[in-house]
């Protein structure tokens, strides 16, 4: 599946989150919350509407894994605040989000807040491939 | 709630209720012919829903938190529900996470599917002002289990 048709795809399910009308556009470099407006249950509703149309599974801590990759447990956060290391993997991978976003102190379990729809498409597109992969 | 049976190790609970006809509740609902209404059926759906959330997360996650009803998913009247009426509930862990537990739940009257719907349950931290909210509910489910 290209990436293009995962956004439309995407894109419906944002629209379908928030009640919006088929006529709103819904762009790669939106931010949930700070353009779209999301609140936590907003995501946590999107979340349920993708894993069940693209039948993927994303765990929580999806986010905070894919950005630590290979990186420590003790060098990507402490007391789940991000280390600088931690915080620098972070904007590697949400690296459409503009980085006067990210503050200096970022708690784990805030990292889809900084996500752009453009990093879900990505998200979503890698467990995609991951299923291929393991089919 | 007449009875309640949770197994976590199954990640499911169980529970029946009798619900009466002369309630003041359903007065208006509808005068001469009483119906349950959805949104009490949902409600008795949650509170099987919380206890098995709350002892799933304690006894598997090792997390001990006050399971709300954050959001109702997908739900279905399927059938009118006239009073009085015996119900059979159950639930099921569908996806746990430490902030909220997803149950699909499911109410049947003589066995005839008569509701269904996801409910996700957000997992949040207690303080001391639901002390009294907390112990009445545990006394109210000690009540139930003892039943079943």
């Amino acid at each position: 599946m290209s990436s293009r048709d995962t956004h439309a795809e995407v894109a419906i399910l944002v629209r379908q989150t928030l009640a919006l009308p088929e006529s709103e556009p819904i762009l790669p470099q939106q931010l949930f919350f700070y353009d779209l407006g999301f609140t936590s249950m907003d995501l946590l509703d999107l979340l349920f509407r993708l894993e069940q149309h693209f039948q993927i599974e994303i765990p929580e801590g999806t986010i905070y894994h894919l950005a630590r990759g290979d990186l420590a447990e003790a060098q990507f956060a402490e007391d789940a605040v991000l280390t600088e290391a931690g915080r620098a993997r972070l904007m590697k991978l949400l690296y459409d989000t503009p980085p006067e976003l990210f503050p200096a102190r970022i708690h784990a379990t805030t990292l889809p807040r900084f996500c752009t729809v453009g990093a879900i498409v990505r998200l979503v597109d890698h467990k995609l491939a991951e299923r291929t992969c393991s089919n | 709630m007449r009875s309640i049976c949770i197994d976590v190790e199954k990640r499911r609970a169980s529970a029946e209720a009798f619900i009466p006809a002369d309630h003041p509740l359903f007065a208006d609902h509808f005068p001469g012919s009483p119906l349950l209404p959805g949104s009490l059926m949902l409600e008795l759906a949650a509170q099987l829903s919380g206890p098995l959330a709350e002892e799933f997360a304690k006894t598997q996650v090792g997390i001990e938190r006050w399971a709300i009803l954050g959001m109702v998913r997908d739900a279905r009247f399927l059938q009118p529900v006239f009073l009085p009426a015996h119900l059979e509930l159950s639930a099921e862990i569908a996806r746990a996470d430490s902030f909220a537990i997803k149950t699909n739940v499911m109410v049947a009257v003589n066995g005839d599917r008569v509701m269904q719907a996801q409910l996700v349950m957000m997992m949040i931290e207690t303080s001391a002002e639901w002390a009294q909210a907390i112990e009445a509910r545990n006394n109210r489910l000690a009540r139930w289990k003892d039943a079943s």
